[in-house]
């Protein structure tokens, strides 16, 4: 049998394995051993322990459950509530201020916990009630939390990235650069896409907006400054080189817990462990399918699958950008299905050589998967901040979540062409900050 | 078959609390380390590799607790849609493929384990501290996933239908 049979074979059943319901990590572990075993006997068996788990024993992985327990601990106060209130008392003159302040707390939350359903939870559960009753329309409040939240694997630290730049074997801090001017970039469409409709509805700006004295103004801005201060402090630690992105987040981490436990007193030992228990839970969940990745990666490169794959799409000769849109369209349609985490472990090293190959920029090409798999987070079947929205405003149907999120996904869409014909907008930060 | 469940169930919560100290362990270290690095500048010895082999550790042994959670991401969309018999006889068998793999894996890794111990094999660092210390939790954790994977595969068969979705 020839290597792309064999790669075909593996990837009818890896999708066989999934439809049934086979946690994503043990299918991939399944898939990649028996597929070992059947071409080179089992003897093969006894790389498995080895592969798996040095797979995890490494330093660069530190930094995923550090960043989640970050993100959980900021998640669980309401930190979100107070950046979403301060944003809206400082921007309320600004016509569309308050979804604007959605959007722009969005952003900011996104950087803070680098996970969309946790970003479209912060800010949702306070921000959507405040939006349909100062007289938003349910479809325009839903879709804007829903997309915004998206933000928060693009825009650093995001774990999605530490992800690619681990399967890639990419800079993280270079990866985290790259993300910033298209976070800022789809922020801004989303916005204005948003005033747009809004006027185009005819709701007058002006008239659903308060007013804030400067003292109400000044009362909220020392719960949100230091963790500004945070991130602010990580981008400094990770690009003045001072430290590895393991141990910004291990810092980052433990600050954050202790800001959430002096400002929001929060000394039970009650939410503290919740905090654990769910960075647990997700990070364990992350990693099985990480040692699982890669074993299947191992699988795939010591059949020459991946070889023979880069080498007969080099061989069909088409236009690169062609190219890119069926790629495009292969990470769309497996990220309406898959976490992000899951598609980024799995088609990673088989994309990225076809990538480069074909003469595009790692980093660049991992801003446009990122967005691709924003999209996945906003659209069925498997749209997680949909049912996250659904979850904590249950007065808004799903369909008229849908709706609202639908111009979002356009947004996005217009982000990945804005991105092919200015591919600067990913690449030149990390050019300019480290050469 | 009830007592099976909540005895391997409470084993698994076990080795959960022990996973999340090793997190809340490894972050505290993680400071440590900087503070003797950046604040000191001191050498560190043997905090990177304690921090890389607790969050290890943490993995392998939290990973029954968060099965027995639902916590192991997947699909499930076609089960959902399926009618009551044909969404059971899915879960099994998504069921065993999982049991399946853990056991490989387990008993993979008890092999690395048993040949660490055995040759005596150190890591390769300056503090080199014995390999099978961090190897254990591999083929404990996963062991222990194993039994968690009977006792979820069981559980709609127990007369507690309640958690029969999350295989």
């Amino acid at each position: 049998m020839t290597p792309l049979a064999i790669g075909a074979l593996v990837l009818l059943a890896l999708i066989a394995l999934l439809a049934i319901g086979t946690p994503i990590a043990f299918a991939l572990g399944f898939v990649s051993i028996v597929t070992l075993m059947v071409v080179e006997g089992t003897g093969s068996l006894s790389i498995l322990g080895e592969t798996f788990f040095g797979g995890l024993a490494s330093f660069s992985l530190v930094s995923i459950p550090m960043f989640i327990l970050m993100g959980a601990a900021v998640a669980s106060s309401p930190a979100g509530k107070d950046l979403y209130l301060a944003l809206d008392r400082w921007l309320n003159r600004v016509p569309g201020g308050l979804v604007l302040s959605n959007l722009g707390a969005c952003s900011i939350f996104a950087a803070l916990s680098g996970s969309s359903p946790a970003t479209c939870a912060a800010i949702g559960k306070m921000g959507i009630p405040e939006m349909t009753s100062r007289g938003y329309p349910k479809e325009i409040a839903a879709g804007s939390i829903a997309a915004g939240g998206t933000l928060g694997i693009l825009i650093p630290p995001s774990v999605t990235m530490i992800v690619y730049g681990i399967a890639t074997e990419t800079s993280i801090g270079r990866l985290f650069l790259a993300g910033i001017l298209p976070g800022a970039m789809l922020t801004g469409l989303f916005m204005a896409w948003t005033l747009y409709s809004c006027r185009r509805r005819g709701i007058g700006l002006s008239d659903v907006t308060e007013r804030f004295t400067m003292r109400e103004r000044f009362e909220v801005l020392p719960k949100v400054i230091p963790f500004l201060l945070i991130i602010a402090g990580i981008l400094y630690v990770l690009y003045g080189g001072v430290a590895t992105p393991s141990e910004a987040a291990g810092v980052g981490a433990v600050f954050c817990i202790v800001l959430v436990m002096v400002i929001y007193r929060l000394w039970k030992a009650r939410p503290l462990w919740a905090v654990l228990r769910d960075t647990l839970k997700e990070s364990v969940m992350i990693m099985m399918i990480i040692g699982a990745s890669e074993l299947f990666s191992f699988t795939l490169s010591s059949m020459f699958i991946t070889q023979s794959i880069a080498a007969w799409i080099a061989d069909l000769d088409v236009n690169r950008w062609v190219l890119m849109g069926v790629i495009n369209l292969f990470l769309l349609v497996a990220g309406f299905f898959l976490p992000p985490v899951a598609v980024i472990l799995m088609t990673a090293p088989i994309l990225l050589p076809i990538i480069t190959q074909a003469g595009f920029d790692p980093y660049w090409f991992a801003v446009v998967l990122t967005i691709n798999m924003e999209i996945g987070l906003i659209t069925p079947p498997v749209g997680l901040n949909l049912y996250v929205i659904n979850g904590i405003a249950p007065d808004i149907r799903l369909s008229q979540i849908l709706r609202g999120s639908l111009p979002y996904v356009l947004c996005m869409v217009l982000g990945i062409v804005l991105l092919c014909v200015f591919p600067e907008i990913a690449t030149w930060l990390p050019k300019t900050m480290m050469g | 078959m009830k007592a099976y469940i909540s005895l391997v169930s409470s084993l698994s919560r076990v080795l959960g609390v022990i996973a999340i100290l090793l997190v809340a362990g490894a972050a505290l270290v993680v400071c440590q380390m900087v503070f003797v690095r950046y604040v000191l500048n001191g050498s560190t010895v043997w905090q990177t590799e304690f921090v890389i082999y607790a969050l290890v550790a943490a993995t392998f042994l939290g990973s029954p607790f968060v099965l027995l959670e639902g916590g192991h991401v997947n699909v499930d969309l076609l089960p959902n849609a399926m009618p009551r018999p044909v969404r059971l006889v899915m879960n099994v068998v998504a069921g065993l493929v999982g049991l399946a793999f853990a056991a490989l894996l387990a008993w993979s890794g008890w092999i690395y384990f048993e040949e660490a111990w055995t040759n005596g094999w150190t890591t390769d660092t300056v503090w080199a501290p014995p390999l099978w210390i961090p190897l254990a939790p591999l083929p404990l954790g996963i062991g222990v996933l194993c039994l968690q994977y009977v006792a979820e595969i069981l559980r709609p068969f127990a007369g507690n239908g309640r958690k029969e979705a999350i295989l």
